[in-house]
């Protein structure tokens, strides 16, 4: 039975609709149980934490063995994958979410599963990167090493000079170590990983002051798409969120502190948002939002003695957080608006358009790639239970902020109401966990996508802390029996397989896949990106479809052209049954050297619904051979490379005879 | 109980003055990554925490705020560096130990530089938890190192790569003729050359094994017009055209 007052259970008559609203109301309604949240402190037990370490090693066996099936194909890749992912989650993750364990052992525990998480998404590309933005970075990293000058021009990424820390950091590892790019970015990521899973757990005992609640919530946070992939990657995002995390971390623990103690926090919430805002322009924002609107509810709050020096300290941490990154974006020149905005604009037109039921944009059509059905049953159920853990929640998180400890009925959420709370930064974060449903409705349209995705990073950090809320202060308690000990851990359980099975449409090494990002990055395409740069040696202008412009920008250190002449997409040129003039005549006048053509393209759509830029539209059939090929028979073209697969050829001749 | 004392400043500059050390004369990978990796991650960031003075009350809590002020202070370097034209190894590693030295120079000088947080009590671990702690460590790199192997071992798609260039420099009168085999068995092939459809040169029964590249440059005459040359590559087992390509040869 759910926790409910004593007499719904006494058996007097009462109203039906009165009964069905205070069931509701003990469900939902801001009762904390029990007061504290944690068990008398107990010391780390050892024994289980060796066994489970032993438990993942063997769990990280099987996640390798799955990559290697897949890679060959077989059958058996997704048992062996899905089964030690599960054996990672499911043992450590239980014990993580165990009423009784201790705060050192939760803490250990969080580290090893983010870091095995992280590991089983290291194999899947054991040395090089593979991710398509990663490839991106990559590029940045080698250029700023190769040159040792900042700032240098990337057209495939042309915001991405202007945020350059990853780049730094990566590049001052290597320096001082010696150590090769991808492993010294490697090891840069281990390190983000364990910083930010301690500064999330720091950020959420400081203001909900309960490890365990912290412990349960870093576990939530792990059911977000993006922490399995998108935050792991080698990335600028993944440098943002762990700096951003950080600045709410240090401003949180000083929430009690007035005076120069105080300040001195200031000082080094400062540093890492001026490091934030050359980090990424999202993650500054996001700091932004929360520092701003954390001022905002501080000066709406009434009663408290510190206010006005509080709200002064927060005050200027938002002002901080508001004007580092707006003043970078102006000594840098950045475009910004040019770069999101459109991104932003389509994502709201497509969501309003939904709701509105207005003619589906053409980009709508695609559909979204094909993804396992256990895969997307995952990801509902996980997305169910979240939503159950918000629904349970919410008001208890918010009761948790009132004035004056717990308390029954609604008595604490009248308190917020009339302004009246002891922590603003709770109230915020169990505001912005509704930010959840928002990110899931641009996440279910093909143009929204992106919003909704990097949304759920920083929502999440919201959404975790009020479903350990929930599951603390409702369905487990403080001492918590039978079913109640066991199927909450189960739930948080399943909502971090959901994110990892959200994470991306196949997180198993499988065979090449058209136009795929990572999944179309296999040995021949790199090799031949190679073979351009020992053969016809670096820099040469050359254009392709995405896939290998990556390719031969990364390995083949090549001059890739995203378009013809001004105006003219190499889309256009590559898919035309026939050169005809209005392709000739801007490829003879354009300054390409070479142009590399890709046969895998003609086997099948391509998965991600683009061959060449993201704003073409595919009609889901694929590109046909003879268009590919029909550069055979041009005068003043020649193929200088064919391995049966990938030509290369020169269109140098054609410049010749203008 | 908290640590009081300033020992770990001077630790940090020593630290600091032994990395520059490293940099500007070993290649020594392990010694380097000992000492430089610590310094980008940590050891500045800790004395840049000793300097503003922020009080931490856990290890944890200063662990990770270090990490946040050394990931800032390699960050702000890399654009002093950059500024400077100084963005070489030696560069970053005395970035370093300046960010270390001004740091803990000025934590010394401070009166009210917090105390350290106690360490936590190690947690006590018996043979067994000792022993199944190093069985997890070597399966779990075993297994990567199994994934690495796989990777390298494995490839989808198997080839042979074939080309034809004008020389790198142009109008020298050399073309250059390639083949790599990225098969599973050694291959055979024939090769034939033309300059302008006339047949100019052939090499018979060229063999290439698995992982081997053959290459040959080859003069051709220079004319005033431009030529196309062609090669073609053939299987001699059934003779059949496996692979054509072109190139031009550059005119007088």
């Amino acid at each position: 039975m759910l926790m409910m007052p004593a007499h719904f259970s006494a058996g007097t008559r009462i109203n039906p609709l009165q009964a069905g609203i205070r069931f509701v109301s003990g469900v939902v309604g801001p009762d904390l149980r029990d007061g504290s949240a944690d068990a008398p402190s107990q010391r780390a037990n050892s024994g289980w934490i060796a066994v489970l370490c032993l438990t993942i090693a063997a769990a990280l066996l099987l996640v390798v063995a799955g990559h290697a099936a897949g890679r060959r194909g077989y059958d058996v890749a997704p048992p062996l994958f899905w089964s030690g992912v599960v054996l990672l989650v499911a043992p450590t993750g239980l014990r993580i979410a165990w009423p009784t364990t201790a705060r050192g052992e939760r803490l250990f525990l969080l580290f090893l599963l983010a870091e095995a998480l992280f590991y089983c998404k290291m194999v899947y590309s054991p040395t090089s990167f593979s991710g398509y933005d990663e490839v991106l970075h990559w590029i940045a990293a080698e250029d700023l090493i190769t040159a040792r000058r900042l700032f240098l021009s990337n057209p495939l990424f042309p915001i991405g000079p202007t945020y350059p820390a990853l780049e730094i950091l990566t590049t001052a590892i290597v320096d001082l170590t010696g150590l090769p790019l991808f492993v010294s970015g490697t090891l840069l990521l281990v390190i983000l990983k364990g910083t930010f899973i301690g500064a999330l757990f720091l950020f959420l005992e400081s203001i909900a002051g309960s490890p365990r609640i912290s412990a349960i919530a870093c576990l939530a946070y792990m059911g977000c798409s993006t922490f399995f992939l998108f935050d792991s990657m080698f990335s600028y995002e993944s440098l943002g969120i762990v700096l951003c995390v950080l600045t709410f971390a240090v401003e949180a623990a000083s929430k009690d502190l007035v005076g120069r103690p105080r300040l001195k926090s200031l000082g080094l919430i400062a540093l890492l948002l001026a490091s934030l805002a050359v980090t990424h322009h999202l993650s500054a924002a996001f700091a932004a939002i929360y520092f701003g609107a954390l001022a905002a509810l501080e000066a709406l709050r009434r009663h408290d003695p510190l206010r006005i020096k509080t709200s002064i300290a927060v005050g200027l941490a938002a002002i901080l957080a508001i004007a580092l990154p707006s003043l970078w974006v102006q000594a840098r020149g950045i475009p910004l608006t040019g770069y999101l905005g459109p991104v932003i604009e389509s994502g709201f037109d497509t969501l309003l358009g939904k709701i509105l039921g207005a003619p589906t944009p053409r980009s709508e059509h695609l559909g979204a790639p094909d993804k396992a059905l256990y895969m997307r049953l995952t990801t509902l159920l996980a997305l169910l239970l979240v939503a159950v853990g918000l629904a349970t929640g919410f008001f208890r998180s918010l009761a948790m902020a009132a004035p004056s400890g717990p308390r029954s009925g609604w008595r604490p959420i009248q308190d917020i109401v009339k302004r009246r709370w002891r922590d603003s930064r709770l109230v915020l974060l169990s505001l912005l966990a509704f930010g959840l449903p928002v990110s899931v409705a641009f996440r279910l349209t093909i143009a929204g996508w992106e919003i909704g995705n990097r949304m759920g990073t920083f929502v999440f950090i919201a959404v975790g802390l009020v479903v350990a809320v929930s599951i603390v202060h409702f369905w487990q308690g403080r001492t918590p029996r039978g079913w109640r000990r066991i199927a909450p851990a189960v739930a948080l359980v399943i909502i971090v397989l959901g994110g990892v099975t959200s994470s991306s449409i196949n997180p198993i090494h499988g065979r090449y896949r058209v136009a795929a990002d990572q999944e179309s990055i296999e040995p021949m395409g790199i090799e031949t990106a190679r073979w351009a740069k020992e053969w016809l040696g670096a820099g040469n202008r050359f254009t392709t479809d995405r896939i290998n412009r990556l390719l031969l920008a990364g390995y083949g250190r090549q001059d890739v052209r995203v378009t013809i002449v001004e105006g003219i997409d190499p889309a256009r040129i590559f898919e035309a049954e026939t050169l005809g003039p209005d392709e000739f005549w801007p490829l003879a006048r354009s300054d390409i050297d070479f142009l590399l053509v890709d046969l895998r393209l003609t086997t099948a759509p391509p998965v991600l619904g683009f061959y060449f830029q993201p704003w073409e539209a595919q009609q889901g059939a694929p590109l046909s051979g003879a268009a590919l090929l029909k550069f055979n028979d041009v005068k003043g073209v020649t193929r200088i490379y064919d391995n049966g697969w990938i030509v290369i050829y020169d269109v140098r001749g054609l410049h010749e005879s203008l | 109980m908290r640590v009081c004392s300033k020992r770990d400043l001077l630790a940090a500059c020593l630290w600091a003055g032994a990395t520059v050390a490293a940099v500007a004369v070993s290649d020594s990978l392990l010694l380097r990554t000992a000492l430089g990796a610590p310094m980008v991650f940590l050891v500045s960031g800790h004395t840049v925490l000793r300097a503003i003075g922020v009080r931490t009350t856990s290890a944890l809590e200063h662990f990770v705020y270090a990490v946040g002020a050394s990931l800032a202070a390699g960050i702000a370097g890399g654009f002093a560096l950059n500024a400077a034209g100084f963005l070489t190894p030696l560069g970053w590693a005395v970035w370093f130990w300046a960010v270390t030295a001004a740091a803990a120079l000025v934590a010394a000088g401070r009166r009210d530089t917090p105390d350290l947080p106690a360490w936590p009590a190690p947690a006590r671990v018996r043979l067994w938890q000792g022993a199944a702690l190093m069985l997890a460590l070597l399966v779990a790199t075993g297994a990567y190192a199994l994934a690495v192997r796989d990777e390298a071992a494995y490839r989808e798609f198997k080839y042979t790569a074939f080309w034809l260039l004008p020389s790198a420099g142009g109008g020298s009168g050399r073309i250059t003729v390639g083949i790599r085999s990225a098969e599973t068995q050694p291959q055979r092939f024939d090769l034939e050359i033309t300059l302008d459809g006339q047949p100019f040169a052939v090499f018979r029964s060229i063999a290439v094994a698995p992982g081997d590249t053959w290459a040959r440059e080859i003069p051709v005459p220079v004319l005033a017009t431009r030529q196309t040359a062609e090669a073609r590559l053939y299987r001699p087992e059934d003779n059949r055209l496996y692979r054509s390509v072109s190139t031009l040869v550059p005119r007088i």
